[in-house]
This record gives structure tokens, C-alpha cells and sequence, in this order.
């Protein structure tokens, strides 16, 4: 590479003779010469600032891509003893060891939807996983959606180019809702002997979505059904309102306005005054925090499980892990939880 | 949808409760509020003047120094001996007489309001006072026009408060559309008026022109208008009426601020009122110049209508001016000609009501919601009418809201109508007849009380129904419900539950927790051990992540990675996304770098996710793509910490200590040859091992370093390695027990041993056979440990190295001695030189 400037010609040339007998090759982005030219382009003209700084930059560049190269020595090693506990002739201060405790640490999403999970399950509810290539009947048929619903396209489902046995592509599910008629499904023999289905679904979902700070393609949700005779609105709010009160360690105040899910009749969507921790202050805008959407499961939905809704009624609920989890810690970007940065994940350790 | 309380308020019979409370029952039985706006603050202090003086300003070419009457409303200003007081105005259209609204000083400009609010003063205009100003449509916020001052109607009274006289002293409620998806009727005042007055128990009735059943007629002029309906499937049905001698021009300012406070336009009075009663009923209309469309076909007397498919790659050139290829299942409105309109998503330019249009053709028809979808996505046009067209607005409607419109057109206008009114209806038989979209719903009392999980009075439930229009009835045990013939969505029981559960109030309901035994919940085995991993992996100070289910194809290309066997999105934003992934390990490497160049030198990462390949296409179950539950694992160091030994080790000992967890005991076999599936890509082999369970066998995993060129790609550290294994194989294998040895009173005593052994020889194969051999020779009744103590070579002899093993052993009976445990170790030594031709050090 050559350089206009022959100060930094000059320049380049100590470093790189430098760089090849340097043990430790990054010390080189820290040498005196270097900072001494992004110093010199400070007191530059704003004329020359231009040029010069590219040149700089373009130094810089070179340096760390020897830098890194040196780093992750690509030649191919010899084979190794995989029976052993550690390699031959290692020092007993080097032999493998578990790193500190105290840099572990489980994700905040996945703390989260275990402390949702042992709550449920003290409720009685059983939990399934929910899964992560699904197709258009568990999407959409099985849960009431006709074929060209307007309501299929507020989803922005991924699809994938495979098809199923249908000739339908195959779907990235945009919600949890997905795992219903398994579960209805399931349960069915359980049911008709006497025993509530009762069960939670947590899960990633994925929307079309272009990625921002507040918008990811990819988060997670959990759903939750029950089904049982004589199920009532009433039973809709009082679980989800003593799930809230125990997650929250508080009594909250709820309510319920109506909304519109092709897959549940009457369907609502669950606010809850917000809870303290989660208050930035006491304006009104603060007060109501719509959390999730709910409703009394539609009886085609029952009815494509083999369960008869004229015996049996239930509901359902499914709500975003990432909005609360954003909320509890104050998160000021979304896409950190998939960025699998050591810089955020460490503060959950 | 925006709703205007003003508006509403004109069709409830009732006085509204204040709009604060208004807005929390809205919110409650409605659907979630998501902004109101207070109008009236805009125009606070916005008054109706009259101009009674108009002279030039004699330092400007074009201001004008007026003098007018507030009615003396304003105190605390200048005002002459006449009580008048002076404006300068710059429009070109301010002269005596005309009557005008005044921004006097301390007022703000409305259509500055909302962002930074401009505050007027009495100030000097080239050395002239002027207080305050005379303000323009767009200044009013009312329209886009600014070519001069807003001139109101001459009987509107100086001194009027502005925002009063035209319902400016409004609230706006914007309710989420989504609410409505099953709701045309609510994409109207009307509708939500209704909703609103059954929400608070007040008998609602719709203006008779509405609910009657308006017929459609035929007259001698009907040869004026031909409609063919070639699509009477996408088009059940399309009701159309001409009027002539129309003027067009601006509407009266009344609808001018209906609509604009609605957030629409005011253009002309065809177009006003045609939106007028769009926002008033959710009916769209169309009206279209009669004359530009009868010349089309050449013919002065007989227009055409024709509703069809459009014809392969027929162009139309749009109102709004863009010239479209349309989309082949469109509904085309067209004449012998050509196409002049997209049917229920944007009208022709070419048939425009202009200010030369003096005939018209009002189009008020239905159309398939899904096609105008449809349409609408290919051609990216959203209107306020594809908004209401796509939620499927009632075909019972178009005649009764076209009959409507018609009384203000002659009222508003001056036109007169035609007598025929063209209704191309082919909606079936019992639709008509029932003039409801679906039948009956009988309602068992029973159910609607259990469902709710209150007590109501069959009553009182279907009074509640009579306050929203409904036919409804109690009789035994039973409602019989006929929904009126705008509630398209009303078609079971459980449509009726909702409806009566909303007007009741969902806050009223009894709470109740389900009951339920005290039968513990089922568990979840691979939850509970997922859990278990994660706990353990933090505890050794790896750091969970999670990464994207799909990956670009470029990093499957940098680990070497088929992207043919991955599953792909056809329709991803973002090249990020195009593949699911087929093991996790390729993402966790990608997170390796950035990690390490942000300073750290040594970390693990882990995640707990599924993968999917194409070659396993079927899970058994729903004939779906089997997923993989995997623990991906990746351990980096830094070359900085020069520490040796390779990284292999180190992610072993995490997968060891996490196997130990989880009672299970693994064993570690040489790769023979990579086979040829996506999981082993990354990984090098003859560095990397097959993971198994030492008592069954069976295959869980694989743990190594990764290939030069993985390395190289994703520029990892040298000492970088890690593992995969099966969550679902873990679950079978897990055990809870834990092996207890009783300790023992007796002295233990160590023996250190080591052996010279060929290079070829691995570590395992000497332990098993050295441990096997000391558990065979060993007396009864002994514990025996057996540690690893060093594995050594000589710089100077690359054909061996030395292992050293330290034997502990106790006997649990009596005090053992050196020399007993020497002649053991003896025997089996014999046994190790003979096995391996080792030597012993």
C-alpha cells in the first residue's frame, strides 16, 4: 500500500516491520506513532483534514487486518488426543478450568420465561414449547382464519419456499397460537374424563418486520389455554389478573376492552394499570398498559379439535415476553437480546 | 378511526356524558383509544367578523387596512369611535362586506397549533396597527387553500365564536382499526354513535332514510345509463342514480370542517358529500363526470358502466395521477372504451367530476373485500374507502345510503335526479327477504349467562339488543336475535354473547378463579432440564445467548454449510434472513469476534435452540420438518493470555462438568471421517470427537475445534472450540442419582505411576485398561480413585510420551500398607506393558 503522504509513508513502515516481530500483535494499534498522526490531523487545516484522515484511516485498517489475521492463525493443526482431559505437556496452571461464576450468566428473556413458567405451573398449568416451523393449517386454518381473511395479512408471516403436503408453504409462526390445536388435540381423552386442559406455550415468533430499535422479526410470546365445562369471561380475567399480582408481587388493577381475533369470540385485549416498577411517572399516558390479547376460544376452534362446544368452552391469552422483560430493566433497544453481546448479557449475571 | 364526538352526538338521543368519561367507556366497551385530540383548543379565541371598511395601505401594493365588526365581543382592544377594529390583510380576496374569521391578538394560528403554536399580537404592518389577522382555509386548518381568506357564509353572525358555529368545539377520538376488522358498520359515525348509545343503555334509531328498504326504480330515462355487470360474484351488487344541473363548487363550510376534522380533504360539493357520507355511514361512493363518461363511448344520451376483468395489461390513469398496469383479478369499471375506475379502490382520472361537470353518475356498489385487498396491496393505493371496503361492508346498504346522499345533493347543489335509480342486486333470495346478512340466532339463555358467568334477565338482555337496532325477543329460555342488515358479523351464538357481554360492561363480570384438584400439573422433563443447563453453564461462568433462527447464507458458506439442505424464506426483507438454521453452532461462532474484539479475552458462550434440515422432512406427527432441540456451546480465548494447550480441552471439561450434572458419563471417540452432514461442518476432525453415553452408547453430540477455514472466515482465536448435543437425547439419558460411597475409618494410600507409552496410544485406551485392571486386582471391600496426574514428552523423543496416573485406595475393613498396594500395582503394570509395549518410569 502506498500513502500520498510521506509522513505516514514513513510511518508505515516502522509500524509493519514493528508488527512482525510483535508477540502480541494488537499492541501495534496502540503504538506512539500512530496516535502521533490522528494528533497531527487534529491540527490540520480543514483543507487537508480530508485526505490526510483517509490516509490515516487506511493505515489503520491495513494494521488491524494483520492484526487479526495473526489472531486467528489459519493453518491447519495437528490432530490432537480428544481421550485425554487435557493436551500433553500442558502446565497444571493451564489445564482447562470452568470460568469464573461470576461472569455467567442466563439470558434475561430466558430467566424471565422461567419465572413465568413456575408461576403457571403452580397454578396448574402444564407447559409445552412451541415450535419454530409450522404450517399455514396451525397458523391459520385450524384457528378460525378463512382463507384470504384480511386478518391473515396483519401477521406478515415468513415463509419458507418448501411447501407441505397441501402445497402450502411452510410458516415461521407469528404467534404462539400455533400450538392450540396440538394441545386442544392432545387433551381431548383428558378432557371428556373430567380433567381441565390446562397448559401454557412459550415461544419464539417471528414478523416480517424491518429491524429499529422498538421493532424485531424475532421475539418471543407465551400462550396459555383452559378449557373445561361452564369457563366463563369472568375466569378469563381472574387467571390472567393472578398470574399479573404474583409476577408483579402486587395487586393490580385490570381491565378488559374488546378486540377482534378471528380465533376467539368475544375477544379482548388485557390491560393492567401500570404496576410501580414499571411507572416512569404518574401521567395518564402511564396508567393502562395494554399487555396482551385474550378471549373465549371460538367454538370452530374447539370444534377442529374434536371437542364439542356445546359441552365444553374455554379461553386462551398470549402476550410478548421482550415488551415486559424492556419494561422491567429499562432495555433501551430491542434488538440487544439477540446480539449475543457480552456486554449486555454480563449484566445478568 | 377517527370519531368525532360532535358528530356522533347528533344522532344520539340523549345528552353524552363529558367527553373524559366518554373516552373511558369508549375504552372499555369498545376498542382501545389510541389518541384524542381536543379541535376546540385550536380555535379558542377564533371569532366570525364582519369586514365593514376595505381600503389599500398606502406603503404596500398589496395590503389592505380593514375595519371590522366583532359584535363588540373582544375586550381590552383598539377599536375606533365606531367600535371597530383595524386588520391588515394581505389576501387578494378581503373586501367590504364579506363576513370572515379573526385571529385577534393573543389567539394562535390553528394549523400552527399542533407543533409550534404561533401567537398573534397587535403590531404595526408598515407602520400600520393591525390586531391580529384574517385568516385562510389552511391557516384555519380546514383545507390546503391559501390563496386567500376563508369568506363565510353572509348570514353567520359578527361576533360568533368560530369554533361553535362550525362544531369546531370538537373532540376527536382515534380507536384502533383493528377493533373493527369484523366491524364495517363502526367504520362510520353513524355506527360508533350507535355503539356509544347501547353502550350507555339509550335506544338508538337510525334516521329513517337509512333503515327503510329503498327500491330501485325505473323511468323513461332509464336508457341514459347501461350497467353491465360482467362480475356479479366480486360485484353483488351496484346501485348508481344521475343528477344533472349540478354546480360544482365549494361545499358549504360546515361539511368542510366535518371532514377536515376527520382528517379528510375538502375538494368540491360532489366530492365532499360523497365522503361526507362515506365517514358518516362506512358506505364508499363514486360519483363520475356522466358526460366525460357517455363521450368516451361517442355517444352524448347513453353512458355506459360496464364491470368486468380487466383485459390483458389494460392501463388507467388513476386520480391521484398514476398511470397503473392493472392487476388481473382487479374489478375493472370500465366503459365499451376502456377502463375508468379500479371498482372500490381509486376512481379514473379521465372521468373526474371537475368544475366544468354539471352531470353526474353516483356510484354507491359493493364489492368482494378480499379482491379490493388484494388489489389494493399490488397497486400500494390505501384509501379511506379500501380502509372500509376491505372490512366487507353490508350489500344491503348501497341503496339506502344512496338515497340518503341524494337528499343533500339537491339540497347542497342545486341539482336535480334523475328518475331512475339502476340497482344491479344479486344478492341471494333469503338475504333480501330477511334484509339481514345472516339468519336467526337463537340464544339459549343458559349459555349466554354461563359463558359471561353472570345472572342477567333474558329482558334486559334483549332490551340491550333493541338499544343497537337488533330484532330481538325473549321467549322461554331462549333470545330469538335478528341482527339489522349492517351487522355482517353476526352469525352465532357466541356473536350475540359478545355483544351482549360488551353492552353490559366486561367490567361488571363476577371474577372466579377455575377450580381445580390438587393433581399436580404434568411436568415437562425437557423444560426442566433445559433449566438445569442453563443453571450449571451460568454457575461455570458461560453466558447464555440467543441468535436468530434464520442466517444468511454467507455464514453457511463460511462454515461450509450446504445452503441446499437448509429450509428458505421466499420472502425475508433482509439477506440476514434467508435460511433456517441447521445446527446452532455456526451462529455462536458468528458472535465470537465482535465479542473478542470488544476486550474479552476469554468467554463462553451457550444457547438452547432448534434447527431444522431439509433431510428430515418428517417429525412422525403432523407430517411436519422434524426439530432439533440442540445445546450449542463455544469457547474462545485470546492468543494475548498465551496459555497453552489446546482449546478442545477446555470446552470438554464444561460439556464433562455438565454431563456430571446431570448424572450422566460420557465417552469421547476419535473422528473417523467427517461425515457428510451440515452439523460437523464447522467443526476439524482430527480435532473434534463423537460424543456418546459411556453406558449405553448412545450417539449425543459432538465437541471439537473448528476447521482452518471456519477459523479463517469467521476470525476466531485459535484456542476456540465447542460442542453440540442432543437436548432430546440428554432427557432420555438423565438421571437424578447420585453414586454415594460410604466413607471409609481406614488411612487411604496414594500411588503415583507412570508409564512411557507409543505417541499412537491414546489417553483413554491406557485409563480404561489401567482402571479395569486395578478394579480386577484390587482386594474386597476397597475404594479406589484413580487421577490423572500429568501427560508429558520429551522434547527430544516425538515418538512417546509419559502419563502418570495417581491410584488412591482405602479399604473399608482394615488399615492396607504400601507394600500391598505395590504388589498390586505391579501385576497390573505387567499387563499394561504387555498390552500397550509400554515402559514404566
Amino acid at each position: 500500500m502506498t500513502y500520498a503522504n510521506s509522513e505516514i509513508t514513513a510511518a508505515a513502515e516502522i509500524l509493519h516491520t514493528r508488527l512482525q516481530t510483535l508477540a502480541i500483535k494488537s499492541d501495534i494499534l496502540r503504538a506512539v506513532e500512530l496516535k502521533a498522526l490522528y494528533d497531527q490531523l487534529k491540527t490540520l487545516p480543514t483543507d487537508q483534514k480530508g485526505s490526510f484522515g483517509k490516509e490515516v484511516n487506511q493505515l489503520r485498517n491495513e494494521l488491524q487486518a494483520v492484526v487479526d489475521d495473526a489472531s486467528s492463525q489459519t493453518e491447519k493443526l495437528p490432530a490432537i488426543d480428544v481421550t485425554a482431559p487435557f493436551e500433553c505437556n500442558t502446565k497444571p496452571e493451564d489445564r482447562p478450568a470452568l470460568l469464573s461464576s461470576a461472569t455467567g450468566s442466563e439470558h434475561p428473556l430466558t430467566i424471565e420465561i422461567t419465572t413465568m413458567l413456575d408461576i403457571f405451573t403452580r397454578m396448574g398449568f402444564s407447559a409445552i414449547e412451541s415450535r419454530e416451523l409450522d404450517d399455514d393449517y396451525h397458523m391459520f386454518g385450524a384457528l378460525n382464519f378463512p382463507e384470504d381473511h384480511p386478518a391473515r395479512g396483519d401477521y406478515d408471516t415468513f415463509m419458507t419456499v418448501q411447501t407441505d403436503a397441501n402445497g402450502k408453504r411452510l410458516i415461521a409462526p407469528a404467534h404462539t397460537s400455533v400450538m392450540q390445536n396440538r394441545i386442544l388435540k392432545a387433551n381431548k381423552i383428558n378432557l371428556e374424563a373430567g380433567k381441565p386442559i390446562a397448559a401454557v406455550m412459550p415461544g419464539r415468533v417471528f414478523r416480517n418486520e424491518d429491524l429499529d430499535a422498538t421493532h424485531e422479526h424475532t421475539f418471543h410470546q407465551l400462550e396459555g389455554i383452559y378449557v373445561d365445562r361452564g369457563v366463563h369471561v369472568g375466569m378469563l380475567i381472574a387467571t390472567i389478573t393472578a398470574f399479573l399480582n404474583e409476577y408483579f408481587h402486587q395487586q393490580l388493577t385490570t381491565k378488559i376492552q374488546p378486540f377482534y381475533f378471528p380465533f376467539t369470540e368475544p375477544s379482548f385485549e388485557f390491560a393492567l394499570q401500570r404496576p410501580d416498577a414499571l411507572k416512569k411517572d404518574d401521567s395518564e399516558e402511564q396508567k393502562w398498559l395494554e399487555l396482551m390479547g385474550c378471549g373465549m376460544i371460538h367454538p370452530n376452534v374447539l370444534r377442529e379439535a374434536g371437542i364439542d362446544p356445546e359441552i365444553y368452552s374455554g379461553f386462551a391469552w398470549g402476550y410478548g415476553i421482550e415488551r415486559l422483560v424492556i419494561m422491567k430493566y429499562g432495555i433501551e433497544d430491542i434488538r440487544h437480546f439477540e446480539a449475543a453481546k457480552l456486554d449486555f448479557l454480563r449484566q445478568f449475571a | 378511526m377517527k370519531v368525532s364526538l360532535n358528530w356522533i352526538s347528533q344522532y344520539i338521543g340523549a345528552e353524552l356524558p363529558p367527553a373524559s368519561e366518554l373516552i373511558d367507556v369508549i375504552g372499555r366497551q369498545l376498542g382501545a383509544v389510541e389518541t384524542v385530540t381536543d379541535v376546540g383548543a385550536k380555535y379558542q379565541g377564533v371569532i366570525i367578523v364582519k369586514v365593514v371598511s376595505c381600503v389599500p395601505h398606502q406603503d404596500s401594493d398589496h395590503l389592505n387596512v380593514c375595519l371590522v365588526d366583532d359584535g363588540g365581543k373582544l375586550p381590552d382592544i383598539d377599536r375606533d369611535k365606531d367600535g371597530l377594529v383595524q386588520v391588515v390583510c394581505g389576501a387578494s380576496n378581503v373586501r367590504a362586506g364579506i363576513t370572515v374569521a379573526w385571529l385577534p391578538p393573543g389567539s394562535s394560528v390553528p394549523e400552527s397549533y399542533d407543533t409550534v403554536p404561533f401567537v398573534l399580537s397587535a403590531r404595526e404592518l408598515r407602520g400600520v396597527l393591525s390586531n391580529g389577522m384574517l385568516a385562510s382555509p389552511k391557516e384555519l386548518s380546514i383545507g390546503d387553500s391559501h390563496d386567500g381568506i376563508l369568506i363565510l357564509e353572509d348570514e353567520t353572525k359578527a361576533g360568533a365564536d368560530f369554533a361553535e358555529t362550525y362544531g369546531l368545539n370538537d373532540t376527536i377520538i382515534e380507536i384502533e382499526n383493528k377493533m373493527f376488522t369484523h366491524r364495517p358498520d363502526c367504520f362510520g359515525m353513524l355506527g360508533v354513535a350507535r355503539e356509544i348509545a347501547g353502550i350507555l343503555g339509550v335506544a338508538f334509531h337510525s334516521p329513517n332514510v337509512f333503515l327503510n328498504k329503498a327500491q330501485p326504480a325505473t323511468a323513461e330515462d332509464s336508457g341514459r345509463l347501461l350497467i353491465r355487470n360482467k362480475l356479479p360474484t366480486l360485484t353483488p351488487r351496484y346501485s348508481a342514480q344521475i343528477f344533472d344541473n349540478i354546480t360544482v363548487g365549494s361545499s358549504p363550510i360546515w361539511l368542510q370542517t366535518y371532514l377536515s376534522r376527520v382528517g379528510i380533504r375538502p375538494i368540491n360539493n360532489i366530492v365532499d358529500l360523497t365522503n361526507y357520507f362515506m365517514m358518516l355511514t362506512g358506505q364508499p361512493m363514486h360519483a363520475y363526470d356522466y358526460d366525460k363518461v357517455a363521450a368516451r363511448d361517442g355517444n352524448a344520451e347513453q353512458a355506459s358502466i360496464i364491470i368486468r376483468s380487466p383485459t390483458p395489461s389494460e392501463e388507467l390513469t388513476l386520480l391521484n395521477g398514476k398511470t397503473i398496469v392493472i392487476r388481473d383479478d382487479a374489478i375493472v369499471i370500465a366503459t365499451e372504451s376502456g377502463a375508468i375506475g379500479l371498482g372500490g379502490v381509486m376512481g379514473g382520472q379521465d372521468t373526474e367530476v371537475d368544475d366544468g361537470t354539471t352531470s353526474i353518475i353516483l356510484e354507491s356498489a359493493n364489492f368482494n373485500m378480499y379482491s379490493i385487498r388484494k388489489t389494493s396491496m399490488h397497486h400500494g393505493l390505501f384509501s379511506e374507502a379500501v380502509t372500509r371496503f376491505n372490512k366487507g361492508q353490508s350489500p344491503l346498504q348501497t341503496l339506502r345510503v344512496l338515497k340518503w346522499a341524494c337528499q343533500e345533493i339537491l339540497a347542497i347543489t342545486g341539482a336535480t335526479a334523475a328518475q331512475t335509480i339502476y340497482d344491479d342486486n344479486h344478492l341471494p333470495d333469503n338475504v333480501l327477504a330477511q334484509d339481514s346478512i345472516h339468519s336467526t340466532v337463537t340464544l339459549p339463555i343458559e349459555l349466554l349467562t354461563s359463558r359471561l358467568g353472570i345472572e342477567i334477565d333474558r329482558e334486559a338482555a334483549a332490551a340491550m339488543l333493541r338499544c343497537v337496532e337488533f330484532d330481538a325477543s325473549a321467549n322461554d329460555a331462549v333470545l330469538q336475535v335478528n341482527a339489522p342488515f349492517w351487522r355482517t358479523d353476526i352469525e352465532i351464538r357466541e356473536d350475540v354473547i359478545e355483544e351482549v357481554g360488551r353492552l353490559y360492561g366486561y367490567d361488571k363480570l363476577r371474577l372466579e378463579l377455575p377450580s381445580r384438584t390438587i393433581a399436580p400439573a404434568a411436568y415437562n422433563e425437557t423444560l426442566a432440564l433445559k433449566a438445569k443447563i442453563r443453571t450449571y453453564l451460568a454457575k461455570a461462568g458461560a453466558n447464555e445467548v440467543l441468535t436468530y433462527s434464520f442466517v444468511h447464507g454467507n455464514l453457511l458458506d463460511k462454515v461450509g454449510q450446504d445452503r441446499q439442505l437448509a429450509f428458505s424464506l421466499s420472502n425475508a426483507l433482509s439477506p440476514d434472513l434467508q435460511y433456517y438454521r441447521m445446527s446452532l453452532m455456526p451462529s455462536l461462532l458468528d458472535k465470537v469476534h465482535a465479542n473478542s474484539k470488544a476486550g474479552y479475552d476469554e468467554f463462553a458462550l451457550f444457547e438452547i435452540g432448534k434447527s431444522h434440515i431439509l433431510l428430515h422432512e418428517d417429525d412422525g406427527e403432523d407430517g411436519l420438518p422434524q426439530e432439533f432441540d440442540i445445546l450449542g456451546f463455544v469457547y474462545a480465548s485470546s492468543n494475548k493470555l498465551k496459555k497453552s494447550g489446546a482449546g478442545f480441552y477446555e470446552a470438554k471439561r464444561f460439556l464433562n462438568g455438565l454431563a456430571s450434572e446431570l448424572g450422566i458419563r460420557l465417552e469421547f471417540a476419535v473422528l473417523k471421517d467427517s461425515p457428510d452432514v451440515p452439523i460437523m461442518k464447522p467443526y476439524d476432525i482430527e480435532r473434534s470427537a463423537y460424543i456418546t453415553d459411556a453406558v449405553t452408547g448412545t450417539f449425543i453430540g459432538i465437541v471439537g475445534e473448528f476447521t482452518a477455514s471456519t477459523r479463517k472466515n469467521l476470525k476466531l482465536p485459535q484456542r476456540s472450540a465447542g460442542f453440540e448435543i442432543s437436548i432430546s437425547e440428554l432427557v432420555r439419558l438423565a438421571t437424578t442419582g447420585r453414586e454415594y460411597v460410604p466413607k471409609s475409618r481406614f488411612p487411604e494410600i496414594s500411588h503415583d505411576i507412570c508409564y512411557k507409552v507409543p505417541t499412537t496410544t491414546t489417553y483413554g485406551e491406557l485409563n480404561d485398561f489401567f482402571s479395569a485392571q486395578v478394579k480386577i486386582n484390587r482386594p474386597e471391600q476397597t475404594n479406589i480413585t484413580i487421577e490423572l496426574v500429568d501427560i508429558y514428552q520429551r522434547s527430544d523423543d516425538a515418538d512417546h510420551k509419559q502419563i502418570t496416573f495417581r491410584l488412591r485406595i482405602t479399604s473399608r475393613v482394615r488399615t492396607m500398607t504400601d507394600d500391598e498396594v505395590s504388589r498390586i500395582l505391579s501385576v497390573v503394570t505387567a499387563d499394561v506393558i504387555e498390552t500397550f509395549g509400554a515402559e514404566k518410569i
